[in-house]
């Protein structure tokens, strides 16, 4: 297994022994970006599920007329 | 002309070419034969415009001849990012689907800079389409690796990598550079340069390429905060071909900035425990001159949220609707990046509800800040918290994870907080491990430039790194 900066940066937060072994694991002989790819996204996936939004709070964006 | 005029500031330039020393002419090609000899050193040259830029000059030297003065910035070559259009000219957005890419029509920044009299001299290389899909190599480029000045073995950050190894080697005075979440504050402590990323909306982005709509910004890339002031002050203000124009100007007036007594600057005394080992002497020592500087030095702490996440997934939606058919046409493929492309087709999935969830959460983020600037004025912090990466580094690699591990965050992810809180930094070089620069950033509340540049600007009155030059030949 191989951690991004990010996630790294976010293991820290809970386990830095676990962020640790992580860091320090080889990465494979090749790499499967799609992979990678649909995995960071389940990732995202699941912090943003851990938001519970009110119906008032409304995206970061408006339209000027 | 002696080599100093290429490490000189603007209003110095401007005074001389003032007084007849030399034309505008003389400098033009003085800086346009030294970014064609050098450039290449750095992969930092996108495109020479020499003959342009001297036909142009001749005009302004027509004008101060005529004692028609139009500002600091007339007669100054410049640079820009080649992600800004300059009619009938090649952008190429730094990537191989674009090669032969040639707009009609001048950015906006461009016009403006060229109604100040300043003169282009050429496209800096970029990181292919600033970085969309997420690059994983130094190599992901058209231009090949953004090279550091200081030491060609590193790199010179992304993904305005042209303009800020460009300003640092003293190939122009100054670059445009663009920002979505780091490639102005990045580049500028890689490089040993000054950087400033403005409020989103206070400068058109109109002609430039788009990465994400919701967060790109254009700013400038200097040798000081004087410099990013008056560039600043020339491309800022109201577009109607921008929708997301703030309808603001700005004017730089360090002469009615506020007392630096009266500023509180907050700052996470765990920065230092991210930093590495051997840039902490450094960052200490600016903190230091911070403190010296008078302002009110105060504890804080960055608003808790998963800034890389929401970072990711809007510009990661945002950016595959805007590549759609490049991606769709299998285009991504010609990307010097694997990753980038493989990046890029994943985030055509990414749902609406995940998008709109990061953008309801960046309203948090957004007010948030707005609680924070109300205890501070200003925000200081490692603008990098090491110096720049091998050029044959992943990007995507592990960390180095200082030990022992700090208890808290500290301001680590204050880049993309910023931007996605849309905020104004600045980032000024503030030391070296050994032959590679570091920079401190200082961020603020939207459309508080001014204050920024008068605190960045103190600082560079008690310090002289943004002085040093590196070993260029």
């Amino acid at each position: 297994m191989k951690i991004t900066r990010r996630q790294l940066a976010e293991a820290v937060a809970g386990s830095a022994a676990v962020a640790l072994a992580a860091a320090q694991t080889p990465a494979p002989a090749t790499r499967d970006f799609n992979a990678e790819s649909r995995e960071s996204h389940r990732a995202n996936s699941d912090v943003l599920k851990k938001f519970d939004l009110p119906m008032s709070i409304e995206p970061a964006f408006a339209f000027k007329a | 002309m002696t080599d100093d005029i290429f490490f000189a500031g603007i209003a110095d330039l401007n005074n001389r070419l003032r007084k007849h020393e030399f034309s505008t002419v003389e400098l033009t090609r003085a800086f346009a034969d030294r970014l064609e000899k050098l450039g290449p050193r750095y992969n930092a040259l996108a495109l020479p415009l020499t003959q342009v830029a001297v036909k142009r000059a001749k005009q302004v030297d027509d004008e101060l001849k005529r004692e028609r003065f139009r500002g600091p910035l007339q007669g100054i070559p410049f640079g820009a990012k080649d992600l800004l259009a300059f009619a009938g000219h090649p952008t190429t957005w730094g990537a191989k689907p674009y090669a032969g890419q040639v707009f009609d029509e001048t950015a906006t920044v461009l016009q403006k800079l060229d109604k100040t009299g300043s003169v282009l001299i050429g496209k800096l290389a970029m990181v292919e389409l600033a970085g969309g899909g997420g690059y994983r190599t130094a190599a992901a480029s058209l231009f090949g690796p953004g090279l550091n000045p200081w030491d060609r073995g590193y790199w010179s950050g992304g993904s305005s990598s042209g303009s800020g190894s460009a300003v640092a080697a003293g190939l122009v005075p100054f670059a445009l550079g663009s920002e979505t979440s780091g490639s102005i504050v990045t580049p500028a402590a890689f490089c040993g340069i000054t950087g400033l990323r403005p409020t989103y909306g206070l400068v058109s982005r109109h002609g430039a390429m788009a990465l994400s709509w919701t967060m790109d910004k254009i700013g400038p890339m200097c040798r000081s905060a004087e410099d990013c002031g008056l560039v600043l002050q020339a491309i800022a203000g109201s577009d109607t071909k921008d929708p997301a124009s703030a309808d603001k100007s700005f004017y730089y007036t360090p002469q009615y900035s506020r007392q630096l007594s009266d500023l509180k600057v907050g700052y996470a005394p765990s920065d230092l425990g991210w930093a590495e080992a051997g840039a902490r002497p450094a960052f200490e020592a600016a903190m230091r001159v911070v403190r010296e500087t008078g302002v009110q030095l105060m504890e804080v702490a960055l608003p808790d949220f998963p800034y890389g996440v929401l970072a990711d997934v809007i510009i990661g939606a945002e950016e595959a609707s805007i590549f759609e058919t490049l991606i769709a046409s299998n285009g991504v493929n010609d990307l010097a990046d694997e990753s980038q492309a493989a990046g890029l087709r994943a985030n055509l999935n990414i749902p609406a509800t995940e998008y709109l969830k990061a953008m309801r959460i960046r309203s948090l983020v957004k007010e948030k800040f707005r609680e924070l600037f109300a205890d501070v004025d200003v925000l200081v912090a490692p603008a990098r918290y090491g110096v720049a990466p091998k050029v044959t580094d992943p990007l995507d690699g592990p960390d180095l994870v200082p030990l022992p591990i700090p208890a808290t965050p500290g301001m680590r992810r204050l880049i993309q907080a910023g931007n996605l809180a849309g905020i104004p930094a600045l980032s000024l070089p503030c030391g070296f491990v050994g032959s590679l620069p570091v920079g401190l950033q200082l961020a603020g509340p939207a459309f508080s430039e001014n204050t920024l540049l008068a605190l960045g600007r103190e600082f560079q009155n008690r310090t002289d790194w943004h002085k040093r030059r590196p070993p260029v030949s």
